[in-house]
C-alpha cells in the first residue's frame, strides 16, 4: 500500500517537474493519435462505400432471340461468384421500363411489338469478380450482350485500395513518430533523476518500485493524448458527414453510435497500450544500463 | 535477522569475506590484485591508502556495485557473483551507505530523505516516521527536519546520510571517505556517532584518508597500495611503524 501510494505520488511528481516536455509530449501525442483516428476513420468509411455498391451491382445477361434462357440461367448458376439471379422475360422487362419511365412510357407504343429480349439479372458477391464473371458470360454462345456498372466499381476499388494504402502508411508513420517522442520523453525523464535512480538502487529499493512511475507517466500521456484526439475527432466527424450528406446524398457514411463508440474505446486503448510498451522499453534499458555492475 | 528474501535467511550475517580477489578494468587498469581479507561480524575496519590504491573499489565489490575479474567476495554465506538480480535490493537493505558526496535527495527535505528508504521497503508509514524521528534525533538534526540538503553544512548533510543508512538497522555500514568533505571538529563529530553505531553491534568498513581520524580511534587498519594489501594491523595507526 505505501509502495502504491508512493508510485502514484512519484508519477504526478513526474508529470509536474517535466511539464513543458509533458504537454509537448501530450500534444504530439494528441495529433497523431489524431491523424491515426481520421486515417482509420476514412478508410472505414471508404470500404462502407465499396460494400454498399458491391451489394446494388447488379450484372444484366441479355439472351438472344434464339437462344434458350433458360440454359443461361442454368449455366450462370453454376458461377461460384454469383450471389443470386433472376430470370426476367421480356413482358415482365417491358412492364418495369413502364413503371421506370412513369408519364413517358407511352413513347414505347409508338415501337409496337415488345422489343426486349429474355434477360438474367445477376447479384454478385463482391466486385473484384465481375470482370472475370463478364468474360465467362460474353463467352456463352447464347449470350447477346452484358451490361454492367463495373467501369464505376472498378474505380471504386482502385480507389479504397489506395486510400487503403495511404490510410495504412499514415497508420504506421503516426505510430513510430508517438513511440518516438514518448520513448524520448521517458528517457530524458529518466535521465534527469539517474542520480536519484542510483541512490534508491543503492538503499535497496526494487526495479519495479524505482520503474514504475516512469512506465505510468508514459501511460498517462499517451492516454490523455488519445482522449483528446478522440473528442476532436469526434466532435467534428458528426458535423461533417452531415454537411456531406446533404451534398452528397448518394453517399453512405458510417454513423452507427455504436461502432464508433467502440472506434472511440480501441482508439484510447490503443494509445494507451501504445504508451505503456515506449515508456516500458525506455525503462527497462535505462535500468538494465543502471543495474550493470562495474 | 538478515533477511533478503523471505524464505532466504543468511546466518553469520555481515561476515566478510574476499577470497583471491582481482579486479581489472578495461583496458588493462588492475584495480585490485590478490585480496585476501576476512571481517568478523561487529569489527570496525579502515580501509586506507593513496587516490587510486583500490580503496572505493574493495567497498564496492561489498555492496555489489563492482564484480571481481578474478576470485569470490562472501557476505555472510553468500558469493555475491551468484547473488540474482532480483535478491540484490533485499541485500541492500541490510547495507547502510554514507559517502563522501552524501548522495541524498536534493528536493526532498530531511525527514523525507530518511523515510524515503523506508518506503522502498514498503515499512507502513506510521512506523516509518517513528523510525526516522528516532534516527533524526540520533544524529541531531531533530531542528532540521523540514529543511532539504541544499539548506544544510556538510556535516549536517553527513549526519542525515548516516540517518538514512541507520534507518533500515543494518547489520553492516559502509563509508566511503565519510570525512573527506569535513573540517576536523566535524569529522570528530561524524567519528563518535560512527563509533556509537558500531558499538550497538553494525559492522562498518570505511575508507579514509584522514590520518587524525585513524590515529585518534584506533581500530583495525587494511592499508591499500595499487591494489594489494601491503597492511593489516589491529589498533593500528595511519602510517607503519
Amino acid at each position: 500500500m505505501t509502495a502504491f501510494r508512493y508510485i502514484l505520488r512519484d508519477t504526478g511528481r513526474l508529470l509536474m517537474r517535466h511539464w513543458v516536455l509533458g504537454a509537448l509530449t501530450l500534444v504530439t501525442a494528441a495529433v497523431m493519435m489524431w491523424i491515426l483516428g481520421l486515417t482509420t476513420l476514412f478508410s472505414l468509411n471508404i470500404q462502407n462505400m465499396l460494400r454498399r455498391l458491391e451489394n446494388e451491382l447488379m450484372v444484366q445477361v441479355y439472351v438472344k432471340a434464339d437462344g434458350n434462357a433458360e440454359q443461361v440461367a442454368a449455366a450462370v448458376r453454376k458461377i461460384p461468384s454469383v450471389a443470386s439471379m433472376q430470370l426476367i422475360s421480356p413482358e415482365d422487362a417491358l412492364s418495369k421500363l413502364q413503371l421506370r419511365m412513369g408519364s413517358q412510357a407511352r413513347v414505347l407504343d409508338i415501337v409496337g411489338e415488345n422489343p426486349l429480349p429474355w434477360s438474367v439479372e445477376v447479384r454478385v458477391k463482391n466486385a473484384a469478380s465481375v470482370p472475370g464473371l463478364v468474360r465467362d458470360l460474353m463467352a456463352m454462345s447464347e449470350v447477346d450482350d452484358v451490361v454492367y456498372s463495373g467501369l464505376a466499381v472498378e474505380r471504386v476499388s482502385t480507389l479504397s485500395r489506395v486510400a487503403f494504402k495511404t490510410a495504412f502508411a499514415m497508420f504506421i508513420l503516426s505510430i513510430m513518430i508517438t513511440s518516438l517522442v514518448l520513448y524520448n520523453t521517458i528517457h530524458i525523464s529518466l535521465y534527469s533523476r539517474r542520480e536519484e535512480i542510483g541512490i534508491m538502487f543503492l538503499i535497496g529499493a526494487t526495479r519495479g518500485y524505482i520503474s514504475t512511475p516512469f512506465v505510468l507517466e508514459g501511460t498517462a500521456l499517451a492516454f490523455l493524448g488519445s482522449v483528446i484526439a478522440t473528442v476532436g475527432i469526434m466532435s467534428a466527424y458528426f458535423p461533417g458527414i452531415r454537411l456531406l450528406q446533404n451534398s452528397l446524398p448518394f453517399l453512405n457514411f458510417v454513423g452507427d453510435a455504436v461502432v464508433l463508440r467502440q472506434f472511440s474505446l480501441l482508439l484510447v486503448g490503443f494509445g494507451a497500450t501504445l504508451g505503456w510498451i515506449c515508456s516500458y522499453i525506455a525503462v527497462v534499458r535505462f535500468m538494465r544500463a543502471a543495474m550493470k555492475p562495474l | 535477522m538478515f533477511f533478503i528474501r523471505a524464505g532466504w535467511e543468511v546466518k553469520d550475517c555481515m561476515k566478510i569475506k574476499f577470497s583471491g580477489v582481482r579486479k581489472v578494468f578495461k583496458p588493462d587498469i588492475v584495480a585490485l590484485n590478490n585480496i585476501n581479507l576476512f571481517i568478523e561480524k561487529g569489527e570496525f575496519v579502515y580501509i586506507i591508502g593513496t587516490t587510486g590504491s583500490g580503496k572505493s573499489t574493495l567497498l564496492r565489490m561489498i555492496t555489489r556495485e563492482a564484480l571481481p575479474t578474478k576470485g569470490v567476495v562472501y557476505v555472510g554465506d553468500v558469493n555475491l557473483r551468484r547473488m540474482r538480480p532480483g535478491d540484490i535490493p533485499y541485500y541492500r537493505r541490510d547495507v547502510g551507505l554514507v559517502a563522501q558526496d552524501f548522495k541524498l535527495i536534493q528536493h526532498l527535505t530531511v525527514f523525507e530523505n530518511v523515510c524515503f528508504v523506508m518506503e522502498a521497503m514498503s515499512i507502513p508509514p506510521k512506523m516509518a516516521e517513528y523510525r526516522a524521528s528516532r534516527v533524526i534525533e540520533q544524529v541531531g538534526l531533530s531542528r532540521r527536519v523540514n529543511m532539504r540538503p541544499p539548506q544544510l553544512s556538510g556535516g549536517e548533510q553527513q549526519r542525515l546520510a548516516i540517518a538514512r543508512a541507520l534507518a533500515n538497522s543494518p547489520s553492516l555500514l559502509i563509508a566511503d571517505e565519510p570525512t573527506g568533505n569535513l573540517d576536523v571538529r566535524t569529522s570528530d563529530d561524524i567519528m563518535k556517532l560512527l563509533m556509537g553505531v558500531n558499538a550497538a553491534g553494525v559492522t562498518v568498513v570505511m575508507s579514509t584518508h584522514n590520518q587524525h581520524i585513524v590515529d585518534t580511534y584506533r581500530r583495525r587498519v587494511i592499508e591499500l597500495e595499487a591494489g594489494v594489501i601491503v597492511r593489516d594491523e589491529f589498533e593500528g595507526s595511519y602510517d607503519s611503524l
